[in-house]
């Protein structure tokens, strides 16, 4: 078993007509065995940007937690909010340097850029990043997500049903995997406004 | 003597509250050569003059404008190797914060960065202020920029300043020319006069520097040809 | 085996352990407390390597104090669950600590409140759960019947079923529990449930009785 299924999750982020949407699963288990169905994967960096990160979930928290104390100390600094390229190349070289005792996790990073263009990428453990124009997946239903999103996903999509299209390739992903489901956290985030939602799946 | 007998330790009060080594810091600076830097609505120049201690040394040797990053300039008033040091340092830290970002350095950070420095010289033991004032001229997203950074650590954001000798009358030279909307070609021109005015003896290509930045953000130290041509526009 | 159960009810908290040290197949004692009383309004279920766990949780309760004296209040449950996730996250890449922890505390503001904080430094605020082996049996059962806003009676009858079903199906089921409550008056016991004949004393008259026989 891998350290990175140890918990179970996943995590997917798409790009629409001028916004993104980026989703989880909610599911906190210890391998086989669930002990919360409320876990949070998803995080808010500031608001146009967010970072999901699956795997370890020990390791996504204390990520999140330095993640977060070296933006607020960036924006003390620079007044100003991190670029999501900034922010992706800030959380790659956090990573490779624990690049020999890494932190079981790999990121997601979705976020609105300068003139609110979307701007979506991975990146493994130790840092290497990988951008996207489409969609990005990780956690153990990756590989169903993949399969998902190739299939539901069509290039400038509409909030709502950007919404709808991250949804339904989050649900019908994770019913294909043992480690991760029990409902979904989808954001859905343009220029004005983020709309957060909780979503009921096969809660078994 | 009574401020120089507590001069035991650099970096130590004196009893009327000043730390001494920073005003001899900047003694040393204000006898120094004088630079100056304005910035326009398009860009900003940095000057500064050249003097060398005898005719026998090849003033192409001598650069006293540096650029810290392709789209930062420096400019400083006082000892070279103290800016050389400086100049270092900064370059490390603006390579340093694209490493980690992989964005350029803001115009602001690596002035706070180098101003940091200095200030820790100050407060440091074991070592003594940076006989040095800097003019940092930059273009970033924020538009043109012009600093000045002394021995103490403090910075302030400048129109256009001058430093070192015959700082009073260039600044009184600057504030009469000076204008909101100045261009670029104005703002050298005035540099150029500015220097003119409080140097001893006669200007040429060879003995004064030109550092510019326009809106294409690339830091250029004007070469002696190029000076040649904007000396003559103004004679 | 370990097994260390909490409930959070409507403004109290419940923490439930087994008693038992086992070292391999051999039980040591069976009056071992493994519910510590961190400060006036917090209890900490702990299972693990009995070492670490006792190591670990008496930090803890120290640094609290340490808190409560330097700042003249004491630390919140939420805080103070943050602050034990820290220490196991930190101690995780170094020399960590095999401590599974369930912290339930009181505060005014926030009233009740439970946190899961497992060895890898997990952290997650739960209103029912289990660790060790009585796990498996255990939040199963409250998932069935666990409701928000149960009683103190309702949350302790939970807490004996659960321990009534390891009894029943777990093959090395410890003998003794220990049910600790923490509301608005403070931590405190609040039972404990003994299959008999766990002194050495009675041992002892159990075996002069079988050789008079």
């Amino acid at each position: 078993m891998s350290i990175f299924e140890y918990n179970g999750s996943a995590v997917v982020a798409m790009v629409g007509k001028n916004c993104f949407a980026i989703a989880s699963d909610r599911r906190l288990g210890v391998q086989l065995q669930t002990v919360a169905t409320d876990f949070q994967r998803v995080f808010k960096i500031h608001g146009k940007l967010y970072i999901g990160l699956s795997g370890l979930a020990s390791d996504a928290q204390t990520l999140y937690q330095r993640l977060v104390f070296k933006h607020k100390l960036y924006q003390l600094r620079e007044e100003r909010d991190m670029k999501p390229e900034t922010f992706a190349s800030l959380v790659s070289s956090m990573l490779y340097e624990k690049r020999f005792g890494p932190y079981f996790c790999q990121p997601i990073i979705a976020g609105l850029g300068q003139d609110d263009e979307p701007f979506i990428c991975t990146m493994d453990c130790i840092g290497a990043k990988e951008l996207a124009k489409d969609f990005v997946v990780s956690g153990t239903a990756s590989e169903s997500l993949y399969g998902a999103c190739e299939s539901m996903y069509k290039p400038n999509m509409e909030p709502e049903e950007l919404f709808e299209t991250i949804s339904q390739a989050l649900l019908s992903s994770v019913d294909r995997d043992c480690l991760s489901g029990w409902g979904g956290y989808v954001l859905i985030v343009t220029a004005t406004e983020v709309q957060e939602r909780v979503l009921k799946g096969r809660m078994d | 003597m009574g401020d120089s007998q507590y001069s035991f330790s650099l970096t130590t009060f004196s009893p009327s509250g000043k730390l001494v080594q920073i005003e001899h810091a900047l003694t040393a600076v204000g006898s120094g050569q004088t630079s100056l830097g304005i910035k326009a609505a398009n860009g900003v120049v940095i000057a500064t003059e050249k003097k060398l201690p005898s005719i026998l040394v090849d003033e192409t040797s001598v650069q006293k404008i540096q650029s810290l990053t392709p789209n930062i300039g420096v400019v400083y008033s006082g000892m070279g190797p103290d800016f050389r040091v400086l100049v270092r340092k900064s370059r490390k830290q603006a390579q340093q914060y694209y490493r980690l970002y992989k964005e350029t350095i803001p115009v602001t950070q690596l002035v706070r960065e180098t101003a940091a420095v200095m200030q820790e010289f100050t407060q440091s033991g074991g070592v003594r202020p940076f006989g040095v004032s800097l003019l940092i001229a930059g273009y970033d997203d924020n538009g043109p920029q012009l600093y000045q950074v002394d021995p103490s650590g403090s910075y302030f954001s400048w129109k256009a300043s001058a430093m070192g000798k015959n700082v009073s009358n260039a600044k009184t030279f600057l504030e009469k020319r000076y204008t909101e909307d100045m261009e670029l070609d104005d703002a050298i021109h005035t540099a150029i006069l500015t220097l003119k005015e409080g140097y001893e003896g006669q200007i040429s290509a060879n003995n004064i520097e030109i550092g510019v930045i326009r809106a294409d953000r690339e830091f250029k130290v004007l070469t002696p040809a190029e000076i040649k041509d904007f000396l003559e526009e103004v004679e | 085996m370990e097994c260390v159960i909490g409930v959070v009810g409507r403004d109290f908290a419940v923490v439930a352990a087994d008693t038992s040290a086992v070292q391999s197949i051999l039980v040591h004692k069976t009056d071992e407390d493994k519910i510590m009383l961190l400060d006036s309004h917090k209890l900490m279920g702990a299972s693990g390597e009995p070492g670490d766990r006792v190591q670990f949780t008496e930090f803890i309760q120290k640094n609290l104090h340490l808190y409560q004296f330097r700042n003249n209040m004491p630390l919140s449950t939420a805080a103070t669950a943050n602050f034990t996730r820290g220490e196991l996250a930190t101690a995780l890449r170094k020399n960590p600590y095999s401590v599974n922890i369930i912290l339930a505390g009181f505060d005014k503001d926030a009233g009740a409140s439970m946190y899961y904080i497992d060895y890898i430094a997990t952290l997650h605020k739960i209103d029912k759960g289990a660790f060790g082996y009585g796990s498996y049996f255990c939040l199963s059962l409250m998932d069935k019947l666990y409701h928000p806003d149960m009683t103190v009676e309702e949350a302790v009858d939970l807490v004996d079923k659960c321990i009534k079903e390891i009894r029943l199906r777990l093959v090395v089921a410890p003998q003794n529990f220990a049910i600790k409550i923490v509301d608005k008056d403070g931590a405190r016991d609040y039972a404990r449930r003994e299959i008999g004949g766990d002194s050495p004393a009675a041992a002892t008259t159990a075996a002069t009785v079988a050789t008079t026989a």
